[in-house]
């Protein structure tokens, strides 16, 4: 239990540890959220993982957690730092083991009522069509050359290929690209654990779930993201599977050999690092950079599969399935800020934390069964939070303990009451979802919407839910 | 996890052969390479012999079975929390946490 009495208020939604709270801390950490929040988050250990990102060298102005933040290895999910791109270091902790975990919006030309009659039907041939849970192949299975081009191509080689809209690229971060990927650097092991999961979902937290917007706040950045309500949505969420798990685990264990060498020394193994610059550095940014590229390609893949249900189901009345923004919620990106009147290059982590710059769109899935929201990314996120928001709702409680508090049959019950359709491969992966497990995301978004960093577009909620 | 097998016959063994900086690494970078093979094998492992041990190298052969389907997805091995030390009874003892 951290001991909230270190935390200066700096604003109603912004709290600080001051950088002597610690002899090893190089900057300040801040938390983003509520008075009444901060109970529930000094209560695991991510503020002690703060304090230790904010030891790391080459640190800029903060060390940040997004109001979901909760604990995870070595950095916190709900992370945000920034490192100077000369002086600093990069660490796979910062940016998780699921690299590019992140989440597509797309919206259809049909609303609520036209769909309502044809839910169970898209739900059941949603879960047919995108391979979910444990062990499950996907339908393309890539050969060793095809499947680097993937990793260098990322969502655009999948547009090539013939699986996306035309629209498609232009509405995804960085294009669904990051052109400096190198699949050399990916281990034959990456590969290998990765080379038949495009287009599949995975388990645990992973879903793609059909919605409808509930409420505008924002009419003119609705009308921008063409976005009205009772609008039919699409929301997938999904990452590198066991590709990029892999590559974490490569080179957290490369770092932890480099480490002596740059006479670095962590508080947590799992903040094992290397100077951005070096040689180790270096490769495991180019592997990264793979690895999100194979995450955008998947996200893509099930995109087309997610259109070819709905066009199964409606046939010659299958709406146009449109993307509206596709965010990664861990990465690590070279970007430039202005610090003390200078613009300087850094290497932004965020590990559960979405890119949040101005006019951009931020999607922010919520638990299952509860809301998911839609925001716009607004300029004082630049000076305030490296251009970053949160992620979700953040976990409150452990897998076991969801398990145990409730069984998946009264789950599905109490989600069939609230009119949600479930389509799920376990029943022991339904309960550890359930939506009691997680924060509340309407307080989580109205703490980024307050502190001025991305504001509220659009408020969705599920209608049918498919997950491994 | 529970590997369900229906071709029990089926025994196979792989080698891992690997050094480390410590004892602590030394073995989460085995059972991560032991997850590698369960992965890309479909494999589930019920026995280990160790050829040499030390406590920054291993030469180790595992034995398991072809598995059908496995009931966990066991992601990653991380070493958040891990510290090979002896305890109170003597015994090298550690927790591992396993992303899932």
């Amino acid at each position: 239990m951290f001991d909230k009495s270190h935390l200066d208020r700096i604003s109603p939604t912004l709290w600080e540890i001051p950088k002597a709270f610690r002899d090893d801390m190089r900057a300040p950490a801040r938390v983003y959220a509520s008075e009444s929040m901060l109970e529930e988050i000094a209560k695991d250990r991510s503020l002690e993982q703060l304090v230790n990102v904010a030891t790391l060298p080459g640190i800029e102005k903060w060390a940040l957690a997004m109001p979901d933040v909760h604990e995870g290895y070595g950095f916190p999910v709900g992370g945000v730092a920034a490192f100077d791109h000369e002086r600093g270091i990069i660490s796979p902790g910062g940016i998780g083991y699921d690299i590019n975990c992140g989440v597509r919006l797309l919206a259809a030309d049909m609303d609520i009522e036209e769909a309502r009659p044809f839910l169970h039907d898209l739900g059941r041939t949603i879960f047919a069509q995108v391979p979910s849970g444990v062990g499950r192949s996907g339908k393309l299975v890539l050969q060793a050359h095809d499947f680097d081009a993937v990793l260098r191509g990322g969502a655009a080689r999948m547009a090539a290929l013939g699986y996306a809209d035309s629209d498609d690229l232009a509405r995804i971060e960085s294009g669904g690209t990051l052109r400096d990927a190198n699949p050399a650097l990916v281990s034959d092991h990456a590969k290998a654990r990765g080379h038949d999961q495009l287009g599949t979902m995975g388990a645990g937290n992973h879903f793609v779930e059909v919605g409808y917007v509930e409420t505008v706040f924002n009419k003119d950045y609705a009308k921008r993201l063409a976005l009205s309500e009772n609008q039919i949505t699409v929301l997938i969420h999904t990452g590198s599977r066991g590709l990029g798990h892999q590559v974490a685990t490569d080179y957290i264990r490369l770092m932890n050999r480099a480490m002596p060498k740059y006479g670095l020394v962590v508080p947590d193994r799992e903040l094992a690092c290397a100077p951005f610059l070096s040689s180790e550095g270096q490769q495991y940014f180019a592997a990264m950079q793979a690895a999100a590229n194979f995450a955008w390609a998947n996200r893509q893949m099930i995109a087309f599969e997610v259109r070819e249900a709905f066009a199964r189901v409606f046939g010659k009345d299958a709406p146009t399935l449109k993307t509206i923004y596709d965010v990664a919620h861990n990465i690590a990106k070279v970007e430039e800020y202005r610090i003390d009147g200078a613009s300087r290059k850094m290497v932004v982590h965020r590990k559960g934390a979405t890119r949040a710059f101005p006019n951009q769109p931020v999607i922010i899935p919520g638990s299952m069964g509860t809301a998911s929201y839609v925001l716009m990314g607004q300029e004082a996120a630049l000076s305030e939070s490296f251009g970053s928001s949160c992620h979700g709702a953040g976990r409150r409680m452990s897998r076991t303990a969801a398990r145990k508090k409730m069984g998946s049959k009264t789950l599905r019950e109490e989600l069939g009451r609230q009119g949600i359709v479930i389509n799920a491969g376990s029943n022991k992966g339904l309960t550890e979802e359930a939506p009691f497990a997680y924060k509340n995301v309407d307080d989580v978004v109205n703490v980024i919407h307050d502190a001025g960093i991305a504001a509220k577009v659009a408020r969705l909620r599920p209608l049918a839910v498919v997950k491994g | 996890m529970k590997p369900l097998s229906s071709r029990k016959l089926n025994l196979v063994k792989r080698s891992i052969a690997i050094d480390a900086p410590d004892a602590t690494s030394l073995l989460v970078d085995f059972l991560g390479e032991a997850l590698v093979w369960m992965h890309t094998k479909r494999e589930a492992y019920v026995a280990v012999r160790f050829r040499t041990l030390t406590e920054s190298a291993l030469d180790a052969e595992l034995e398991g079975y072809i598995a059908d389907s496995f009931g966990e997805d066991i992601k990653a091995v991380t070493y958040h929390e891990a510290e090979v030390k002896r305890n109170v009874e003597g015994t090298w003892a550690t927790t591992i946490i396993f992303d899932v």
